[in-house]
């Protein structure tokens, strides 16, 4: 089982790279990151030791690279048919589907591990808070997993990589801009308590800001945790009852 | 070693297959007959447990697909329509993926590989990345990568579509051969491979199965003779 998950897994990742599509993703992300911190951030005018200014916008790049590696992941295997022969070898559909999911994530990490350098200078021009930009970055790796199961369910319902992409850059957008306790809030008065802390709880962005911030809960934990099943559990569904 | 009771499937308001019924053994090859859209494809889908029937069941080895669809798997090679291979792989990378998604060891994959390669000629492409392959290799690599751990059950879903006369040639030797120890199920529409590898006919129209024959019983339908004239009467040609 686990030769067969490598497998799995290796061929997608190995995937990304045989069609370029991976360099041109860790390209862009790397500029889109560094110009978003620099730029837009204001990182040098923060005069902060650390890396709010990077993390600042990173669900919304996330956000939009993380759809362009999951497109492919079942709507191509749809498209050329290799679905077929994929679901018709002895392996789990549970399997393939982590093994897709894997592949994604990994290359999420790669993504991140390549900004590290960013890390390392502000770490040289001042003392930083090492444990509290850790937090970040698992708060990064937390999001992208979320976004690629997220990417990999859209990808599962559809045959076209396009579409896929546009409807995955709504879902994961749509899921880490909007903030439901502002829309229930607004409505506080007429609404109890427990609804105003159950959108609390299910807003991705507070939780992506505990990370930031270096005081992750188990809570946001769990939310993540949630995300990634749930989408899982949906990509899984999609792939046992649509597979022609 | 196929059992297929009561199988049906319908997409919308089209019943592709309908109350389907046959017992296949070891040592047949058996030619799935039908003109386009007649079912085939999807039977052969609900056979291998790509496809999830409405009703009926399919029996492989021993196993229910239904139940048991990963037990089931190991026992069956098989190419679909198109013969979709991965197109970043090269033959070798392809026919390596395809013996670890089958749990094949390093020396079973050694050994069999050098024996399909061989068989289906493939030595010379087996570098080569299957996008650049032509028609009939593509073909070839599917068929060796269904091939690759020895399976009890070969469905082949139109196996010479696209194939130059040699190749077809060759192929329809090959399903004899192999069908002589196992069991292979051919889906075509052609008639003259029928007479060339088939044993027995398993003839769908409309989904529905209207003859399950040998194909010398199947000639002697039509009062012209031969299968093209059976066909024709059958599915309601001109």
């Amino acid at each position: 089982m686990t030769r067969q998950f490598s497998a799995v897994f290796r061929r997608d990742f190995a995937a990304f790279f045989k069609t370029y599509a991976a360099y041109v993703m860790l390209a862009v992300y790397l500029v889109l990151s560094m110009v978003a911190t620099f730029y837009f951030g204001g990182y040098f005018q923060l005069n902060n030791a650390g890396l709010i200014s990077f993390f600042r916008f990173q669900p919304e790049i996330l956000a939009l690279l993380v759809p362009a590696l999951t497109m492919r992941s079942w709507a191509d295997e749809r498209r050329s048919g290799t679905i077929e022969f994929l679901l018709t070898q002895p392996v789990g559909y549970l399997l393939v589907v982590l093994a897709k999911f894997a592949a994604a994530w990994i290359f999420v990490l790669l993504m991140l591990i390549l900004t590290t350098p960013l890390w390392l200078s502000t770490a040289v021009l001042a003392a930083v808070d090492n444990l509290n930009i850790l937090s970040g970055y698992l708060g990064c790796l937390l999001a992208g997993g979320a976004f690629c199961a997220l990417g990999c369910m859209v990808s599962s319902f559809n045959k076209n990589p396009v579409i896929t992409y546009i409807m995955s850059v709504f879902v994961c957008w749509g899921l880490s801009s909007l903030d439901l306790s502002s829309v229930f809030g607004g409505a506080a008065a007429f609404s109890d308590e427990l609804l105003i802390k159950i959108t609390q709880a299910l807003n991705f962005s507070k939780h992506l800001q505990d990370f930031f911030s270096g005081h992750p809960g188990t809570d946001s934990l769990i939310y993540f945790a949630v995300v990634i099943v749930l989408s899982l559990w949906l990509n899984l569904a999609a792939v046992e009852h649509k597979k022609g | 070693m196929i059992t297929a009771k009561n199988l049906s499937k319908s997409f919308g308001n089209i019943r592709a297959v309908d109350n389907v019924n046959f017992f296949i053994n070891k040592g047949e090859v058996v030619a799935l007959l039908g003109p386009n859209g007649a079912g085939k494809s999807t039977l052969m889908r609900l056979l291998t447990g790509f496809l999830t029937p409405d009703c009926g069941e399919t029996v492989i080895c021993g196993h229910n697909v239904a139940e048991e669809r990963v037990e089931a798997a190991r026992k069956i090679g098989y190419v679909p329509e198109n013969a979709p291979l991965y197109q970043e792989m090269t033959v070798f990378d392809f026919l390596s993926f395809t013996a670890t998604l089958r749990g094949l060891s390093r020396t079973d994959f050694r050994n069999n590989l050098a024996e399909v390669v061989s068989r289906l000629e493939l030595d010379r492409v087996l570098g080569q990345r299957t996008e650049t392959l032509s028609k009939g290799f593509r073909r070839r690599t599917a068929v060796a990568a269904a091939m690759l751990h020895k399976p009890k059950v070969l469905i082949l879903d139109e196996p010479t579509e696209g194939l130059d006369p040699n190749q077809k040639e060759e192929m329809r030797a090959f399903i004899k051969e192999y069908g002589a120890r196992n069991l292979v199920l051919v889906s075509t529409h052609i008639m003259e491979e029928v007479d060339a590898v088939a044993s027995r006919v398993i003839l769908l129209n409309r989904g529905k199965l209207v003859r399950d024959t040998s194909p010398e019983e199947l000639e002697k339908i039509s009062p012209r003779g031969g299968i093209a004239e059976a066909f024709r009467q059958l599915t309601g040609g001109i």
